[in-house]
C-alpha cells in the first residue's frame, strides 16, 4: 500500500509550569491510502497532540515540535511549509473532525453560512454556487429537509446533528484524508452507530484515507484496518486490527483488552491496570508503562525498548516481547 | 418484583419541569420521568440505564429527593420518603448515599480528600477528632487509596482516585443503599476496570444496595442483578441480565443493545438500525413513545394510539410494548454466535 502520509520521528513538546511536557515523543506511521488507522490510547497519551500536529494546529510556543520531525504529505514536509501553502493542505486536503461540535461551531452563525465559507475559504466559488453545494453536502451526510436546516443555529440541532454538520463542513473541498478525532465519544450509542455507518460509507464512497482516534476499543474494532496503540507519548505496538486485538504482544495492549468489558458475553472478572496513565512531564524511565507492568524485567526501568516485530507481524516496543521473539 | 419486602419501593414515580419560552408560550412541561414503578431488594443491584434524556438521572435524584418529584411515592424501608422534612429526612439520607459521574465537580476544590472523607462523619455525628482518624484510615483502607494520600487536594489526584475518594465518602456513614450515578463513565477503561471491580467487592463486604445510572450498556452487563431500561421518563423494559442480554423483549432494547460497539474484529454486527433520535420529553409522540423510531416490522395503528402498559410478558420479564410477543423479524442479538 502507497502511503498517503508518512509520519516521522514526531515530537511534539509543550513548556508548561511543572516542566517540559514530551506529549508526543518520537511517534512514526504510515497512513495508505483508502485505509482507516486507528490511533488508540487513554487520556493523555499523545492520541490528540498527534492529530493536531499534523495539521499543525499546536500554538507555538508554548508547544514546540522536534527538529528531526517530519510530516510528509504529498511530497511534502508539511512542518517545513510557509503558512500560505500549509493553507492549501489544512481543511483542504486534509481536514479534521473533533469530539465536540458544538465548541467547533460559531454559535452566532448558522449551519449553512459557515459551510459555506468553509468552501469559499479554499476556492474561488460565487456564494450561490457554494450554496448548492452546501446544501447537497448536507443530503450527503443525511441531514433531513437540508434546505431548512441550512438555515439552522448550531444550538438548534442536536449533538448527532452538529456532527454531521461538521462532517460535511470537513468534506466541503474534497479532502484526501480525514482526522476523526474522538468523533462519537459525546454521542449516545445510537447515535454514534449512524455517525460511524455514515463515516465508513463516506469513506468508502470518497475514497479517503481515515485517522480515527479513539479511546474506545469496541469502536476501533468496528472501524479499522490497521491500529496504533500509544502510551505515554508513544506508539508501544501497531499493527493489523485483527492481530491486535486476538495477538497483542505489548502488555498494555494485553492489559487494556482485559479492562474492557463486552456486552455480548456474561460476566468474567474484569482486570484493571494498577495505577494510573503518568503525565507528560514526568515519564518514567526505561520503558514508560514498566511502574504498572505485571510482567516487567530489570531492564524495563533503565532502558527504553527497541521496536520489535513480532510473528504475527505486529511493531512493538517491549524487553519481554523482545526477549520472547528472540530475533 | 417477587420480594415480598423491598428495601426501596418506588411507584408512579413523576418528575415534569415546568418550562417557559416566553410571554405567550407557556411551554410545556419537560416529562422528565413520566409514571415510574421499580422496587430494590436488599443486597441488590438494579441498574438504570438509557441514552441522554430518557430520565435516569432525574430519578436517581429523587429518590434522595435531590430534586422534589411531582408525584407518586418513594418508600424505603417502610418509610414514606416523600413525607419526611428536617432532621427525619437528614437521619435517613444517613442509609441511601449517592456517588456521582463527575469526581473533580463533586469534590470540593479546598478540602483535601481525607477532610472530605470525613466531614459527613462530623455532619451526621459519627465520630470526630480520632476516633473519625482512625475511621478515616480504614475507609481510605477499604477503597485502595494509600493513606498518604489523604494531605491531598482534588486537584493533585488522579480521575480514579478521585472518584474512589468519593466513595469513601459516600461509604463513610455507613449507608445501606447507594446510587451509583454514572461512577465510572469518565474514567479510563483501565481505571474504570478497578473501580467496578471495587464496587463489587464493597457491595459484598457491606451487603449495600445498588442503584446503579449508566447508558453503557457493557459495564452494567458486568455490575447488575437487574436491568430497567427508560426511554422518554418510562421503563420499557426490565428483567434480569442475564435474559434481557441474551434475548431482548422490546424493540427498542434491542436495538439499544445492537448499537453497543464489541471490542473484537471478527464479532458479526447484525445492527438494528435505529433512525432519527428520542425526540423531546417536552411533546412525547402520542401511543407508544417509541413509535416513530419503532423498528419492529408488525408496528400498527395501535401502536401510535394507545400508550403499552408495562406488562409482565413472561415470567420476572416486563416489556411495554404491544408486540413484544411476536418476534421481532431481525436477526435481534449483537453477540457472536456461539456464546453461551
Amino acid at each position: 500500500m502507497t502511503a498517503l502520509l508518512r509520519v516521522r520521528n514526531l515530537t511534539t513538546s509543550f513548556t508548561t509550569e511543572s516542566g517540559v511536557a514530551r506529549a508526543v515523543d518520537g511517534v512514526s506511521f504510515d497512513l495508505g491510502q483508502g485505509e482507516t488507522l486507528g490511533l488508540v490510547g487513554e487520556s493523555g497519551c499523545g492520541k490528540t497532540v498527534t492529530a493536531l500536529s499534523i495539521l499543525r494546529l499546536v500554538t507555538e510556543p508554548p508547544g514546540k515540535y522536534g527538529a528531526a520531525s517530519r510530516i510528509e504529505f504529498d511530497g511534502m514536509n508539511l512542518l517545513e511549509l510557509p503558512p500560505r501553502e500549509l493553507r492549501k493542505v489544512r481543511g483542504a486536503q486534509i481536514a479534521m473532525i473533533f469530539q465536540e461540535p458544538m465548541s467547533s461551531l460559531n454559535p452566532v452563525l448558522t449551519v449553512g453560512s459557515q459551510i459555506v465559507e468553509a468552501i469559499r475559504a479554499h476556492e474561488a466559488t460565487a456564494k450561490r454556487t457554494a450554496t448548492d453545494r452546501a446544501i447537497e453536502l448536507l443530503t450527503m451526510v443525511g441531514i433531513p429537509e437540508p434546505e431548512h436546516r441550512f438555515k439552522d443555529y448550531p444550538h438548534q440541532m442536536s449533538g448527532g446533528m452538529q456532527q454531521r454538520v461538521m462532517i460535511a463542513m470537513a468534506l466541503s473541498c474534497g479532502p484526501k484524508i480525514l482526522i476523526a478525532d474522538e468523533p462519537t465519544t459525546a454521542l449516545d450509542v445510537t447515535i454514534q452507530a449512524q455517525i460511524l455507518d455514515l463515516l465508513m460509507d463516506l469513506k468508502a464512497r470518497l475514497g479517503m484515507s481515515l485517522l480515527f482516534i479513539t479511546h474506545d476499543l469496541g469502536v476501533l474494532a468496528g472501524v479499522a484496518d490497521r491500529v496504533a496503540v500509544m502510551y505515554g507519548g508513544q506508539i508501544v505496538e501497531a499493527g493489523e486490527v485483527r492481530s491486535i486485538f486476538e495477538q497483542p504482544a505489548h502488555p498494555y495492549t494485553q492489559g487494556l483488552l482485559r479492562a474492557v468489558p463486552r456486552v455480548d458475553r456474561p460476566t468474567n472478572e474484569l482486570q484493571g491496570i494498577p495505577g494510573a496513565v503518568p503525565t507528560a512531564t514526568e515519564w518514567p524511565a526505561g520503558c514508560r508503562f514498566h511502574p504498572r507492568c505485571s510482567q516487567r524485567i530489570d531492564r524495563c526501568q533503565s532502558e527504553g525498548p527497541p521496536e520489535i516485530t513480532t510473528d504475527s507481524g505486529n511493531v512493538t516496543r517491549c524487553w519481554v516481547a523482545t526477549s520472547a521473539g528472540a530475533s | 418484583m417477587t420480594t415480598p419486602e423491598p428495601l426501596l419501593r418506588i411507584e408512579h414515580l413523576v418528575k415534569h419541569f415546568a418550562t417557559s419560552r416566553g410571554l405567550f408560550d407557556k411551554g410545556d412541561p419537560v416529562r422528565a420521568v413520566d409514571g415510574v414503578s421499580l422496587a430494590l431488594s436488599r443486597g441488590e443491584t438494579v441498574s438504570l440505564v438509557g441514552e441522554s434524556g430518557s430520565g435516569k438521572t432525574t430519578l436517581g435524584r429523587c429518590i434522595l429527593r435531590l430534586t422534589e418529584p411531582t408525584s407518586g411515592t418513594v418508600s424505603f424501608d417502610g418509610v414514606d420518603v416523600l413525607a419526611l422534612d428536617g432532621a427525619d429526612l437528614r437521619a435517613l439520607r444517613r442509609r441511601m448515599q449517592i456517588v456521582f459521574q463527575d469526581p473533580a465537580g463533586s469534590l470540593n476544590p479546598r478540602m483535601t480528600a481525607g477532610t472530605a472523607v470525613r466531614e459527613p462523619l462530623e455532619v451526621h455525628g459519627v465520630a470526630r477528632g480520632a476516633e473519625a482518624r482512625t475511621r478515616v484510615d480504614a475507609l481510605f483502607d477499604e477503597v485502595g487509596l494509600d493513606p498518604s494520600l489523604a494531605e491531598r487536594y482534588p486537584h493533585e489526584l488522579s480521575g480514579g482516585q478521585k472518584q474512589r475518594v468519593g466513595i469513601a465518602r459516600a461509604l463513610s456513614i455507613q449507608p445501606e443503599f447507594m446510587v451509583l450515578d454514572e461512577p465510572v463513565s469518565a474514567l479510563d477503561v483501565s481505571v474504570q476496570a478497578q473501580v467496578v471491580n471495587l464496587l463489587v467487592d464493597l457491595q459484598r463486604a457491606r451487603s449495600l444496595t445498588y442503584l446503579f445510572i449508566a447508558h453503557d450498556l457493557a459495564v452494567v452487563r458486568h455490575i447488575t442483578d437487574r436491568i430497567a431500561v427508560m426511554y422518554l421518563g418510562k421503563i420499557v423494559e426490565t428483567a434480569d441480565v442475564g435474559p434481557l442480554y441474551e434475548r431482548p423483549l422490546h424493540p427498542y432494547t434491542v436495538s439499544l443493545l445492537s448499537a453497543v460497539p464489541i471490542p473484537d474484529p471478527t464479532a458479526s454486527r447484525n445492527r438494528v438500525a435505529l433512525p432519527g433520535e428520542m425526540p423531546s420529553p417536552r411533546r412525547p409522540p402520542p401511543g407508544c413513545p417509541f413509535h416513530p423510531r419503532c423498528p419492529h416490522l408488525k408496528k400498527d395503528k395501535r401502536c401510535s394510539t394507545e400508550a403499552p402498559p408495562l406488562r409482565e410478558v413472561e415470567p420476572g420479564r416486563w416489556a411495554a410494548c404491544h408486540l413484544a410477543e411476536e418476534p421481532m423479524n431481525h436477526a435481534p442479538q449483537p453477540s457472536t454466535g456461539g456464546n453461551p
